[in-house]
């Protein structure tokens, strides 16, 4: 029996939220679902479910390219009865930014965490950026205010995680230090650099920039080494915009 | 001596409406009960997602009264970072807005805010809300986070359960004495405008802002879930208020400068 990819793209910073005018990173998620008319649902609980936000969102998403909705748990008297139900049935599931503690917090007071490992497994795409990045991962770097530190998000990725992953920040320098103390090995991505995870394994880097990166973190004896991974720009005419699915690229070597 | 202090209120905004005015009337005398003089308040809108709504209007409740207001905004840090155990520590009363009382405990425990409220509540700090704000202090509130309204755990600063909006909503109202006949601890009901102020380790004393709105005990016994009407004091409402006259000066000296074009 065929079952359906579990996927998930990982933005380190970008996408309508962030790139006004760039939709690269909104189109490869969307391209990514093969429907013509994908349902998307946006999960804007990082943010306090802001309105501006989520008018921002239904701009980005407008209803001829997809059947956009939106959940807000802060008003569940509103919107959809049955989360499990609404959230299931979607082709692609988009998380917002904002404070990955709260997310994680609100996520699991409606049981949204198992919803959503649920929504993975059964082929519905995860995506998100920043908060909405860190929350798939087993551990990653909250910089969303003070001292950057440790948290720990829903695992469905066994690695850590860092976003905003810009030379020179206090993150970087952070997870460095994390990584030191016995934090799990694992991906960071600057903004514009969107992290594309095929069932556990990383299947590609997207860009939404030409300069943006996404870098692979291992700690070697005390030593915190960082390579970077090629990354595929989508302005780029020669990019190709579909994913390459496990079975494609192996074919691929093969011959 | 430290007497701990909660103020719980069934429901009411930040309107300039008499009943409105004088629910901020007795918040501002708690306060300043406290600090002596110029009393800090906070608001901590967590429970609506630090709605800017919400915000504006604690603020337009209490930017020209003699205090200093301020908001803990949860979502919002990151814009603008803030110490969260000296902030909340360091005032004489910490208000909490409406909203889901789920989400505002759950983000509470993420960000650790409950253990932060509970010694500033042994230290005096005066702790109040309404609605969701009011619920979180109990063992055990009605909500409707989910939609409909379902029983829901609380802090437990204060033994017993709390059910809001009392009169406003019935199925909330059912929902409470079912909970309670089927073993939730008793405890109080609180129409729209109602309040209890728990002072130290005694019975709590009942307020009203708005004629014929009650506090109720409600407790389960041999006849079932009983309801008994407390007896409330009554809050008057202060006179509208008037706007100080550096204030006025002010105002239409900054109209001129517009009208001018002047800068600064």
């Amino acid at each position: 029996m065929e079952t359906a990819a579990r996927q998930i793209v990982a933005f380190g910073g970008g996408g309508f939220s962030m790139e006004s005018g760039n939709p690269l990173l909104d189109d490869y998620v969307l391209g990514l679902t093969g429907a013509s008319r994908p349902r998307v649902c946006f999960l804007p609980s990082a943010s306090g479910d802001a309105d501006h936000y989520i008018v921002r969102f239904y701009r980005a998403f407008p209803a001829g390219r997809c059947e956009a909705s939106h959940i807000s748990l802060f008003r569940r008297e509103q919107g959809p009865a049955d989360l499990r139900a609404h959230l299931l049935s979607q082709d692609l599931i988009y998380v917002g930014g904002g404070s990955v503690l709260s997310l994680l917090g609100v996520w699991g007071a409606h049981g949204i965490d198992e919803i959503l490992r649920e929504a993975w497994e059964a082929g519905v795409i995860l995506c998100g950026l920043s908060a909405g990045s860190l929350c798939w991962f087993a551990e990653a770097v909250t910089g969303f205010h003070g001292a950057p530190r440790r948290v720990e998000g829903l695992g469905l990725l066994p690695f850590s995680n860092c976003v905003h992953y810009e030379a020179g920040s206090s993150r970087r320098r952070a997870y460095a230090d994390f990584l030191r103390d016995g934090m799990r090995p694992g991906y960071a991505a600057e903004d514009g650099a969107a992290l594309h995870f095929v069932g556990e394994e990383l299947s590609r880097i997207v860009a939404s920039r030409p300069n943006a990166r996404g870098y692979r973190l291992d700690l070697v004896g005390d030593r915190v080494v960082e390579m970077r991974i090629a990354t595929t720009w989508l302005g780029d005419p020669a990019s190709t915009p579909v994913v390459p699915l496990p079975e494609a690229m192996s074919t691929a070597v093969a011959a | 001596m430290t007497i701990s202090r909660i103020l719980a209120l069934g429901g009411h905004d930040f309107t300039s409406r008499p009943p409105d005015r004088a629910v901020c009337e007795l918040l501002l005398k708690l306060a300043t009960e406290r600090a002596g003089a110029r009393p800090r308040i906070c608001l901590l809108p967590t429970a609506s997602g630090d709605t800017s709504e919400q915000i504006a209007r604690f603020y337009s409740a209490f930017g020209e009264r003699p205090c200093e207001p301020s908001d803990l905004s949860l979502f919002r840090l990151g814009r603008r970072p803030m110490a969260l155990r000296d902030h909340l520590i360091e005032q004489d009363l910490i208000y909490v807005g409406g909203g889901s009382l789920l989400n505002l405990l759950a983000v509470w425990e993420a960000h650790d805010i409950g253990a932060m409220l509970g010694i500033a509540w042994r230290q005096g700090v005066v702790l109040a809300g309404q609605s969701a704000g009011a619920m979180c202090w109990f063992e055990a509130g009605i909500t409707k986070s989910s939609g409909k309204p379902l029983s829901a755990p609380g802090m437990g600063l204060l033994g017993g359960s709390l059910c809001v909006h009392y009169n406003n909503e019935p199925e909330r109202r059912a929902a409470y004495l079912d909970a309670v006949a089927g073993g939730m601890p008793g405890g109080y009901g609180l129409d729209d405008y109602a309040g209890l102020l728990w002072e130290g380790t005694g019975a709590p004393s009942a307020v009203t802002a708005r004629r014929g709105a009650r506090a109720y005990r409600v407790t389960s016994g041999q006849e079932g879930v009983t309801e008994a009407p407390l007896p409330a004091r009554f809050l008057p409402a202060p006179a509208p208020a008037t706007l100080r006259e550096d204030i006025v000066e002010f105002r239409r000296l900054s109209q001129m400068r517009k009208r001018a074009g002047w800068l600064g």
